[in-house]
């Protein structure tokens, strides 16, 4: 059930129930939806009483062991309770406490009767309707299209033996568009496909153009023909509508699922049960979609294996791609997870012979090569809100030629902070220790972080002057910025503030794809893959900060960062140009970018992380604590650190902090946390074991919180 | 405390007019200031160059038309900024001055 207890719970039912089976029980006062995970002995005497099932939903067959071995991994290698981990991978419909009511979508055939019954034309719409079903049998939807009452109509004929209902055929594989592939693409493919089991994950590391979809969508084919389903990982919501529509192209017929969290929950329901029922043949999806049952899996592929957004950062924190490389191994079908800049952990898996590693060096595009970087060094070059003559000249040049730019910068917003430059007060969030960011459209200040919102205020609250002014820069200050210095620029911003709305990333591409647009300014959003077509060049603003950071994997981030934004510039037939403004021109990282040479550098990072004892050399755990005062947290976690003192160093574990987290404090709470550290996975997580039974029950209070953390992503 | 300043000035130069996040206007100019005053009892020549500032509704108004003229001035005295120590004069009123 989904609760945040460890253990599981014992019913009565009138007959034996099997594994997997959905059920409505009472727990204390509340109505709950439960899932039966195993059957006690009727026999047994219980010294409580116990409570009888209320309901069994057998509308669908009891949930499949292969998706209950998952949760069950899941909820083990996440220290996470079985409960709430099981109804984490569900879909909400079927965690609710009710039968589920999927649409009927079996298609109306005409029996021999039907077909001898002659209806009289007179009749214009049963005729219309008649006639069609002649032809051939009829999807609900289908039958609406020709007559609009034809539901009514059916349902009479149903009842006079005219028509029955059966399922859909399975369409035939339909292969469109098939793009030949280049000698390393096909090389890929061959080794992929000539893998047996037990398959070790396959890491598909092509340079940013090289066409690792084209692989995907071949070994996608091949499967299908196989018969097989196959499962596709994609990081961010706004990558799947690109996606599949490139799938649609190419597998017009095959019936595809999709699953991510701004689908619809009843939509999300039957996507789920098309794919548990085997209908649906591709399944494309954000983490969510790791959990999909597939009874004839035959293929897991993991896009943009890197991007930080398979790790849920709440509840159930998981890892989709490390959950899917388990899956696809006990399902022993072959992964493949590509990238072009893979993550550490991904090759320190290379590199100890777990993962094989495919090699994409050329872009697919013959006549497109890899963009030249060039670092604008800052530290001379005078600036106007943040822009150097050299870029503001470069863009200028692409704008005259009706050419395609990019701004990068991350940071949404008009200026990160507004300071009173006469007494220094800045604008800073009033619940976290963070600074208000100006969003000069809306004449609001507002916290990143805990969503905090208030108006600018009109004078320094501080010492009442009213010239405070907003420093540093966002996308709304370049947006303005270039639309001076550039007035017959069409300049169109791209953040999290212009693409809320569900349509607002199809229109950006209308337009880009359109031609109407010659300036994108945009924030790390624009670093995933996204193929904009000819862009020719790309600006990046500001990405020292991320060298500063006291986060171990800043570099790692920042350096894939810009390899995914530079790798926007020169695809298709232009060649690309890419210039980054930096105070640091001299850095290793910077002077990698400028070589496109992602193995040296990573090679770099990862001996600096052997050196230190950082992961991926090493496990770690984080327990994590808020309270109202950082002093709460601090105690607790001083409490469990001293019982965990002995057994850590018996098991060669180590234990550091407490310590107040990056960020103290978030939405009037105050955060501090407690790593766990050890070269063994097996060790960590024996003490991770000893530990969850230590902590006591989950607070849903004002009070103390903690939550557990394993591989965190965020230091 | 009394802070108050009474000054006649050429505009030599004026800024764009900006406005700040929360949208009041304002105008910066730089101020020239020459004349003859009387010091222990001899008349002397008086020159000083001052940064001044406009800020509130009267600063569109005048944008864009005070560069070149001679205006009467009141207004008070701050510094520049917690590390620029040098004062600005902020208008409280501005009028005119023919020649």
């Amino acid at each position: 059930m989904d609760v945040p207890l460890w253990s599981t719970f014992s019913y009565l039912a009138d007959r034996s129930l099997p594994r997997g089976q959905r059920v409505r029980v009472s727990f204390g006062s509340r109505r709950m939806c439960g899932v039966v995970t195993n059957n006690g002995n009727a026999e047994q005497q219980y010294a409580f009483r116990i409570k009888c099932v209320d309901e069994v939903f057998d509308e669908l067959p009891p949930l499949p062991e292969a998706f209950l071995d998952l949760v069950n991994f899941a909820a083990g290698y996440y220290h996470h309770p079985y409960g709430q981990t099981l109804f984490t991978a569900l879909p909400t419909a079927l965690r609710e406490p009710r039968a589920v009511r999927l649409p009927d979508r079996r298609v109306w055939r005409l029996t021999p009767a039907g077909r001898d019954a002659e209806v009289a034309p007179r009749h214009k719409v049963r005729h219309a309707l008649w006639q069609a079903l002649c032809a051939d049998d009829l999807a609900p939807e289908g039958a609406r299209a020709v007559a609009p009452s034809a539901a009514t109509i059916l349902k009479a004929w149903q009842d006079s033996g005219w028509v029955t209902r059966v399922d859909a055929a399975v369409p035939p594989l339909a292969v469109e568009g098939v793009i030949p592939l280049n000698t390393a693409q096909r090389a890929a493919l061959d080794a992929i496909e000539a893998s047996s089991a037990p398959h070790k994950p396959w890491l598909l590391h092509g340079v940013t153009g090289s066409g690792k979809t084209e692989v995907y969508l071949q070994l996608i084919e091949r499967q299908l023909r196989a018969g097989r389903q196959v499962l596709v990982l994609v990081p961010e919501i706004n990558l799947t509508p690109q996606l599949i529509a490139r799938f649609t192209q190419r597998f017009p017929l095959t019936p595809t699922a999709v699953l991510h969290s701004h689908v619809a929950d009843g939509e999300r329901l039957v996507a789920w049960v098309d794919a548990w029922q085997g209908r649906a043949r591709i399944v494309i999806g954000t983490r969510l979609a790791v959990f999909t049952p597939m009874p004839e899996l035959g293929m897991v592929i993991v896009d943009e294996e890197h991007d930080g957004s398979f790790k849920q950062q709440d509840g159930l924190r998981y890892h989709a791609r490390d959950l899917a490389v388990w899956r696809a191994h006990r399902a022993a079908v072959p992964i493949v997870l590509g990238s072009a800049t893979p993550c550490l952990e991904t090759l320190a898996n290379v590199d100890a012979g777990r993962y094989r590693r495919l090699v994409l060096a050329e872009r697919a595009h013959h006549a497109a090569a890899l963009p030249t970087v060039r670092l604008v060094d800052v530290r001379r070059a005078k600036r106007s809100e943040g822009l150097t003559d050299e870029v503001l000249a470069a863009l200028a040049d692409r704008v005259r030629k009706r050419e395609l730019s990019l701004v990068y910068i991350n940071r949404r917003g008009f200026a990160p902070v507004v300071a009173c430059t006469e007494c220094g007060w800045l604008s800073g969030c009033p619940r976290c220790s963070a600074k208000l960011v100006v969003h000069l459209l809306e004449r609001k200040l507002r916290c990143h972080h805990c969503g905090w919102e208030e108006a600018v205020p009109h004078v320094c609250p501080d010492c009442g002057n009213t010239d405070i002014k907003p420093l540093g820069e966002g996308t709304q200050r370049l947006e303005a910025a270039l639309g001076r210095a550039l007035p017959t620029a069409r300049i169109l911003r791209i953040d999290r503030d212009t693409t809320q709305r569900r349509e607002a990333w199809n229109d950006i591409y209308r337009q880009v794809h359109a031609g109407e647009v010659d300036i994108l300014v945009g924030t790390q959003m624009l670093a995933k893959g996204h193929d904009f077509g000819a862009l020719s060049l790309v600006a990046i603003l500001n990405a020292d900060a991320a060298l500063y950071s006291a986060d171990f994997r800043a570099s790692e981030r920042l350096f894939s960062q810009l390899i995914q934004v530079a790798g926007r510039a020169g695809r298709a037939e232009r060649p690309g140009e890419v210039l980054l403004q930096t105070q640091w021109p001299e850095h290793p990282l910077y002077q990698a970018l400028v070589a496109h040479d992602f193995d040296r550098y990573a090679a770099e990072l990862l001996g600096e992380r052997r050196q230190l004892g950082f992961p991926p050399a090493s496990f770690q755990a984080q327990l994590r604590a808020d309270a109202p005062t950082l002093a709460e947290a601090s105690d607790f976690l001083h409490t469990i650190r001293e019982r965990l003192a002995q057994p850590a160093q018996a098991s060669g574990v180590a234990v550091c902090g407490p310590a107040p987290a990056l960020m103290v404090k978030l939405a009037n709470r105050e955060r501090a946390q407690l790593v766990l550290e050890s070269p063994q996975r097996a060790a960590l997580h024996q003490l991770l074991n000893q530990l969850t039974e230590w902590l006591p029950a989950q607070n849903v209070g004002r009070g103390l919180r903690w939550s557990l953390d394993v591989d965190p992503q965020d230091t | 405390m009394q802070n108050h300043l009474v000054l006649t000035a050429s505009v030599e130069r004026e800024e764009v007019l900006r406005y700040t996040p929360a949208g009041l206007p304002v105008l910066e100019m730089w101020l020239r200031h020459h004349s003859k005053q009387n010091e222990a009892g001899f008349e002397r020549d008086v020159t000083c160059e001052i940064q001044a500032v406009l800020i509130g509704k009267q600063a569109p108004l005048h944008a864009g038309k005070l560069a070149g003229n001679t205006v009467a001035l009141t207004g008070f005295l701050s510094q520049r900024s917690l590390k620029n120590p040098r004062l600005v004069l902020h208008i409280e009123h501005v009028e005119f001055v023919k020649g």
